[in-house]
């Protein structure tokens, strides 16, 4: 791809509170651009629903679970969306959007202002440190306020938020836009607003209109030095220089252009796809990079040049009718059909069979995806996140930041057939999705499944129905809960079976102790001096200490956050062996264990409740009513929102209770935050649990 | 043993304070300064050193968002102990924040009533029952008196002490106290009135009225780079 035609490519998400329309935006984008024909809505009453939720679960809910990557031109600009889910329970989808993606749209509602879903999203823009311009959604709605969102980007976000255009009237007098660069009154005409008409500014909004552009002029100033000059010498101000330097301060995420409409009712929209060709950035302005595994993961930066090696990434694998279909995005070099790839995890070459550009569930064969595009692949092989490269080349793409999962559930096929679905559509699913796992109890025989949420596992045993005709029953959730210790213990424990046959000697001493600082789970540290423990075991020493990790003494839940130090031990010269100091070591972590006083932790979610001012004095109740440490409430005029640190445990059912006591008008959204000790009286309970469980399964 | 220290370090035992409280129940304390130089900081620094001893503190923002508030919380906390190691820092920070309740309003509709509402909401349920109250943001001239008359009067009532910041403006002249013009309307209501002001590198603390003795040898000051009482001991 030529540097020309670099610049003309836009690779852009849409993130948002649920619920704000951004599916409806979307759906409206790829009608201006002539993508798709008629308009659907997402809870439309013709059933067909929004084109970008293409699976049925999706339709159905209204809501989006899995990106969808789309493709439109503007202005001779091809832009490439990719449509993410808004609940907290699919953030990995939203971060691996965020992850391929130059830039953003952040949709707002311009009731709801910034939820604490556009919190989230806006902190995972940051980590990626992606560009955005925002987009106030859903102004003909009662009680509009688009100037208070954009204080509340100012004040919630931090973002340096400056009003791009005006509201001509609002609610249900909602008529247009006013673009404070042209200084030109917009409107939406036709059937489907299709029909861009431009206008003088309506003389009662004049003053306010020059007022709001003097302010967005000052702002964009910052940016630009000649522009500065313009301003100071009074001069005409050339368009292209305001946008300038608006652009160049969007790129530093430093500015964020603010953009309004309503998507539903087709207003605003043509505008900001204008904008996105205008302010966010193409693949060549992004400097991404790579990790050399030849270098000792040396940084290597990667050019949006075709004629160079490829570099693409994989970030999302769908199972289509036609086999499993690959999203990459091409960072540098040319995924053309035919070419021989790698996969940098597995070594494994690959043949190219098939390029496509996704459209929703529609596909267009292309010949090649070019650096800075993003594309899909047929019949490859591979997991979410993997780096594919051209022979010869040993990079990896930065490994993206994939929580733990915080909570699990049993699931029982109900016959034979369902057992051989559901393997395949957990092993489909575990590729997709890295939080969500899955795994055999080698206790129990049951097969356990891992997530984010209560939510996110209910979405894959709905789509293991859906879509492979599974019929599974689910056991209660269980809480991913872990054990550590919290003093520390010394060991020094000796192995000895001399008894007839080839006999076992292993003794291991040192100490345990917490970790006290960065999150390891578990180090290892050898301090035997004068081969009291001979070299060649040092390793099967250690390997039995991680033995005991997966289920601590205390309730087998995994232990975490323990360091064993080996100091010293003593060996036999015929019967010490791998197995014999596995098993002393192992003996060695009970006796430690035993003295360093064990205690269990669970995941503590943070909760974001938004409900109507008349119900925070129940919402706070129900929190505490599940131990839970209420942070404080922030009163929004109409809405109050509560923020909680709940523990995941005692938040089972907490949607249906929250609906009932609020008549259906709060929402909340839920992350994990952090891991604590339990009281003991819930730590008691708990080890009566395990040990039912224990009996049951027995 | 860190608690300890660390409770041991009340921002104000020089102004002749020792551990216990400044203010009895019903007692109005107010921190004046100019934009910027510190008052939130000391306040918060009051309130950690108020929910190390056990107390409740109900922390009242007009102007930040509960997450900008919690972050003052964290910051402060973890330069107060900063030569201590994380783990332990971060176990004391997760056990007095129990002992902290944040209310945000937005300035234009803020009431006492409704402040009050909010109060029992949370006293009524058992969910938190304040002995120290923070008002952060609040503009004070005449117009807020019988505002701050119903404060006091809730104050009482509940049994709790509120400190709040008043911010003075450059432009505004002094009158004979030492208090802003604006502020002297209101300022008997106040059994305890503190100022901080910066000269040089240094921010002086000043005690305009009150009863804690005159400060002895050096003055009480604020560190401007990490907002806290330098320690001079």
């Amino acid at each position: 791809m030529s540097s020309s035609t670099v610049e003309k490519v836009r690779n852009i998400g849409i993130s948002a509170h649920i619920d704000s329309g951004k599916t409806t935006l979307t759906e409206r984008i790829l009608f201006y651009t002539k993508r798709i024909h008629a308009i659907h809505d997402v809870k439309g009453k013709d059933g067909v629903g929004a084109t970008m939720d293409s699976m049925e679960l999706e339709k159905e809910r209204g809501i989006t679970i899995a990106s969808a990557a789309t493709f439109c031109e503007w202005q001779e600009h091809e832009i490439n969306i990719i449509d993410t889910p808004g609940h907290v329970d699919f953030t990995i989808e939203v971060e691996r959007s965020l992850r391929v993606l130059d830039g953003a749209v952040l949709v707002l509602c311009s009731v709801g202002g910034v939820q604490s879903q556009s919190i989230t999203v806006d902190m995972q823009m940051k980590r990626y440190k992606v560009p955005c311009i925002a987009f106030i959604n859903k102004c003909d709605r009662s009680g509009a306020d688009p100037s208070r969102v954009i204080a509340q980007l100012h004040s919630k976000l931090g973002h340096n938020a400056v009003a791009m255009q005006m509201p001509i009237g609002l609610e249900t007098d909602f008529r247009g836009v006013i673009d404070l660069l042209s200084m030109k009154a917009t409107y939406f005409e036709g059937e489907n607003g299709e029909q861009v008409r431009s206008d003088e500014i309506p003389e009662n909004l004049l003053a306010e209109a020059r007022s709001k552009r003097e302010e967005m002029i000052d702002a964009a100033s910052l940016f630009s030095d000649e522009l500065t000059e313009a301003i100071l010498e009074e001069s005409p101000i050339p368009d292209a220089l305001i946008m300038d330097a608006i652009r160049k301060g969007t790129l530093a995420r430093k500015l964020t252009p603010v953009f309004l409409g309503s998507a539903y009712k087709n207003k605003g929209v043509q505008p900001l796809l204008d904008a996105v060709n205008q302010y966010l950035p193409c693949p060549a302005d992004v400097e991404n990079t790579a990790l050399d595994l030849d270098h000792e993961e040396a940084l290597v930066e990667l050019l949006p040049d075709s004629s160079l090696p490829i570099v693409a990434l994989a970030f999302k694998l769908e199972d289509g009718t036609y086999g499993q279909l690959t999203y990459v995005r091409v960072y540098q070099g040319t995924l053309a059909k035919g070419a021989v790839i790698v996969n940098t995890r597995t070594g494994k070459k690959v043949k190219i069979g098939r390029v496509v550009r996704m459209h929703a569930d529609q596909m267009e064969d292309i010949e090649a995806a070019t650096a800075g595009y993003i594309a899909a692949l047929f019949g490859i092989e591979c997991a979410s996140g993997d780096t594919f490269v051209s022979p010869g080349l040993n990079l990896t793409m930065t490994s993206m930041y994939v929580p733990k999962p915080v909570i699990s559930l049993a699931i029982f096929p109900k016959d034979n057939k369902s057992q051989i679905n559901m393997s395949k559509a957990l092993n489909r699913f575990t590729k997709e999705d890295p939080t969500f796992r899955t795994h055999v109890d080698e206790e129990t025989n049951e097969t356990i499944i891992e997530g984010m949420g209560e939510l996110h596992l209910e979405i894959y045993v709905e789509r293991m129905k859906r879509e492979y005709g599974t019929d599974v029953e689910t056991g209660k959730p269980r809480v991913a809960y872990r054990e550590t210790i919290t003093q520390r213990a010394e060991f020094n424990y000796t192995h000895k079976k001399q008894t007839g046959g080839s006999g076992q000697y292993g003794r291991v001493a040192g100490y345990m102790e917490p970790i006290t600082e960065g999150d390891e789970d578990f180090i290892f540290d050898n301090q035997v001096r004068g081969g009291s423990i001979p070299t060649q075991y040092i390793a099967a020493c250690e390997k039995g200490f991680l033995q005991c990790l997966a289920k601590g003494p205390k309730m087998e839940f995994p232990v975490t956050g323990v360091k064993i130090v080996i100091n010293d031990g003593a060996s036999h010269a015929v019967d010490s062996s791998d197995m014999a100091f596995q098993a002393a070591a192992r003996g060695a972590f009970r006796e430690g264990y035993g003295r360093a006083k064990a205690v269990i932790h669970e995941p503590i979610m943070k909760v974001v409740v938004e409900t109507p001012t008349e119900f925070q004095g129940a919402v706070m109740g129900l929190l505490n009513q599940r131990r839970g440490m209420i942070v404080g409430a922030q009163d929004e005029g109409p809405m109050t929102v509560v923020e909680a640190q709940v523990p995941l445990g005692e938040m089972f059912g907490f949607s249906t209770v929250l609906r009932s006591s609020t008549q259906g008008k709060a929402q909340f959204t839920m992350e994990f935050a952090l891991y604590r000790q339990i009281p003991q009286s819930i730590a008691e309970k708990i080890a009566e649990d395990v040990a039912l469980r224990k009996k049951s399964a027995a | 043993m860190l608690k300890k220290e660390l409770i041991l370090r009340n921002p104000l035992r020089q102004l002749g304070f020792e551990t216990e409280d400044i203010l009895s129940a019903g007692a109005f304390g107010a921190v004046l300064a100019h934009a910027g130089v510190g008052k939130t900081a000391l306040l918060v620094q009051l309130a950690l050193n108020g929910m190390l001893r056990s107390r409740n503190v109900l922390h009242v923002s007009l102007k930040d968002p509960v997450n900008k508030v919690n972050l003052w919380y964290n910051e402060l906390f973890h330069h107060l102990a900063g030569r201590y190691e994380g783990a332990q820092v971060n176990s004391l920070l997760e056990s007095v924040l129990p002992h902290r309740f944040i209310m945000t309003f937005r300035v234009e509709s803020f009431s006492v009533p409704k402040l009050e509402e909010r109060l029992n909401d949370l006293t009524e349920q058992g969910i938190f029952s304040a002995t120290m109250m923070i008002i952060d943001g609040l503009d004070f001239d005449e117009s807020r008196r019988s505002d701050l008359n119903d404060l006091k009067a809730l104050a009482v009532k509940n049994g709790i002490h509120i400190w709040f910041t008043v911010r003075s403006h450059r432009h505004e002249a002094s009158g004979v106290d030492g208090l802003p013009v604006s502020f002297s309307a209101v300022a008997g209501l106040f059994d305890l009135v503190l100022e901080l002001q910066p000269e040089r590198a240094d921010v002086h603390i000043k005690m305009l009225r009150g009863s804690g003795s005159t400060p002895v040898g050096s003055p009480l000051l604020l560190d401007p780079s990490t907002m806290l009482i330098k320690d001079q001991v």
